[in-house]
């Protein structure tokens, strides 16, 4: 039995991280607190830098990759935000670090709980994004992203994202593979870009000049590019090896749906469940779980979103001025020129730790399925004092 | 599919039972289970509660439990701290309920109601009033798992301490008593 945290920390256990740089931040904890257990335990050999903020556990991670070992760090929420600079070093160093993000809202309000606000804020910082639905998922994806990004024409670094206590307090039976195993499937990390090397030194993040910018920046887009293809390899080995399949988008009882719900993270597994209950009343409805948000899947969206649907995103967080969260951007982006028979409806849901309910996902569901329709982001299961609950009213 | 919900007080150790009932099911019987505990501003004596919800068949959702197949109570006075213990309840749900006797005015009095005294039970073999195995053998008393299973998942979680924490756990199963 593990929780996702546990999850995470064995699958980085297993990837034989050599040196750990975390700075503990809740729901993250745990996985700082387990992997130094692993160390003084001697079931890690690996250094523990105890950092002092999470801009200093990304600079280690960078400095340690750099010389050609695996890293392993972790955090949440404002402990990303702090890293904000860093994650922009990472990427551009084409260090493959692989970090789980455990989900949680980003402040104000001050919040411990889950929301995607935190990963969705650096979703340009040039990191690929997974989101696990459950915690067999952060272990096999934390393997799937070592794989990945390590890959010579990818070379991108990569947060696994799961859900703050909804996955990563959540206890789950989950298959550990054996190291042998992980072994053949990950093989010895060896730097493939830039290196700290006394014996070959070389000019690393230095100043960049024009000439040179946009250049660098080119080939992160097409490191992406290349991801997409390289991760539905990757997922194809691991499936052969350890035998549970995964795709960057899955789709769930689609074929013939008039509704698609598209979500991603735990709440996709909610989703299924309730799509289960419509079909059994004989309601075509369906949803799609995207696994790999960046780089995202759009081929394979377009491939599978069913022809003429309604299809509704539920994103976690929102993009705070405009019309929709950003998941249904992405969404409405892939589909916008090339399925002009889909409408795609934005909610937003589950915020700050707000479970989503199942009357979240029908009310949704409903709506679509009865055609309703607004181009501006429905919030589900919002309560009814949202605009005076806390207001500032000046007292006569 | 069993949906399970437990209210307890800070201290009692409701989220380790939930963690443990899940282990005993998804390892020990070869089912699926999950836990899903709530936490928040946690403190000694406060109301907490942990979900768990188990099952034959792979579980797809996540979250918390809204409507509960079976209630368990590791300290009644939660009722007296504002929690509705009938909070998405149906007649069908159960309740397994750690006290001496029962009392009329329970809410749930008309329903199916196994009751145990846990906190004497924890008393005599711990000599510390943490009721969870014992409530963990009244969950097997109450048919929502075997003992065996919930044994061998408790000697795994409490180490030097399994043997007592196992004799609870077996007490409790066997002095439940039920209104069926």
């Amino acid at each position: 039995m593990l929780e996702g945290n546990g999850a995470a920390s064995e699958a980085m256990r297993l990837a034989r991280i050599g040196v750990v740089s975390a700075y503990p931040v809740t729901p993250q904890s745990p996985i700082a607190e387990v992997l130094s257990d692993y160390v003084s335990q001697g079931r890690l050999d690996a250094e523990y830098v105890r950092v002092e903020s999470e801009h200093s556990a990304m600079s280690v991670a960078i400095g340690a990759q750099l010389t050609g070992v695996r890293t392993g760090t972790a955090t949440s929420s404002v402990g990303l935000a702090l890293m904000f600079e860093m994650l922009g070093v990472a990427a551009g160093l084409r260090l493959p670090i692989v970090m789980p993000v455990v989900n949680r809202a980003l402040v104000s309000p001050w919040s411990l709980w889950c929301d995607h606000q935190d990963s969705m804020s650096v979703r340009d910082s040039g990191w690929m994004q997974f989101y696990a639905e459950d915690c067999q998922e952060v272990l096999d994806l934390i393997l799937i992203a070592y794989k990945a990004a390590e890959h010579a024409d990818v070379l991108l670094p990569t947060m696994v994202c799961m859900d703050g206590f909804f996955l990563s307090h959540m206890s789950q039976a989950v298959m550990v593979p054996d190291q042998e195993d992980v072994d053949a499937f990950l093989p010895f990390y060896e730097a493939k870009n830039l290196k700290l090397d006394p014996s070959d030194p070389m000019f690393i993040n230095n100043l960049t000049p024009s000439t040179e910018f946009m250049e660098m920046r080119y080939q992160q887009f097409e490191g992406f590019n290349n991801a997409s293809g390289i991760i539905k390899e990757t997922m194809a080995e691991f499936k052969n090896r350890f035998g549970r399949g995964y795709q960057p988008v899955e789709a769930y009882r689609c074929e013939d749906a008039e509704a698609v719900i598209i979500s991603l993270g735990s709440m996709s597994g909610t989703v299924k469940h309730i799509v289960d209950q419509y079909r059994e009343k004989g309601k075509k409805v369906g949803s799609i779980r995207i696994v790999c948000f960046r780089p995202f899947p759009t081929e394979d969206l377009l491939r599978i979103v069913p022809e003429n649907a309604h299809v509704g995103v539920l994103d976690r967080s929102m993009s705070l001025g405009a019309q929709a969260g950003p998941v249904c951007m992405e969404v409405r982006s892939a589909l916008s020129e090339r399925r002009p028979d889909v409408r795609v409806q934005p909610y937003v849901a589950g915020l700050g730790g707000r479970d989503l309910r199942p009357v979240a996902v029908t009310t949704a569901i409903d709506q679509m399925l009865e055609g309703t329709f607004n181009p501006a982001a429905q919030w589900l299961d919002v309560n009814e004092n949202a605009m005076t609950i806390r207001r500032y009213t000046e007292v006569a | 599919m069993k949906q399970i919900k437990m209210y307890g007080v800070g201290g009692q150790g409701v989220v380790t039972a939930a963690k443990v009932l899940c282990e005993a099911v998804a390892i020990h019987e070869n089912g699926y289970a999950q836990a899903i505990p709530a936490y928040g501003h946690e403190r000694r004596g406060a109301p907490v509660y942990a979900d768990a919800i188990i099952s034959r068949e792979p579980i797809k959702k996540k979250g918390f439990v809204y409507e509960p197949d079976y209630v368990v109570i590791f300290d009644d006075s939660v009722m007296d701290k504002g929690i509705d213990v009938m909070a998405g309840t149906s007649d069908q749900t159960v309740f397994i309920v750690n006290t001496y006797r029962t009392r009329e005015d329970y809410p749930f009095i008309k329903h199916k109601l196994f009751w145990v005294d846990a906190h004497s039970i924890a008393l005599n073999t711990l000599k510390v009033d943490i009721p969870n195995t014992a409530m963990l053998g009244a969950m097997a008393g109450a048919d929502l798992v075997g003992i065996d299973a919930v044994g061998a998942a408790i000697k795994d979680k409490f180490g030097d301490k399994g043997t007592v924490n196992l004799e609870a756990a077996r007490t409790a199963c066997e002095q439940i008593a039920s209104n069926a």
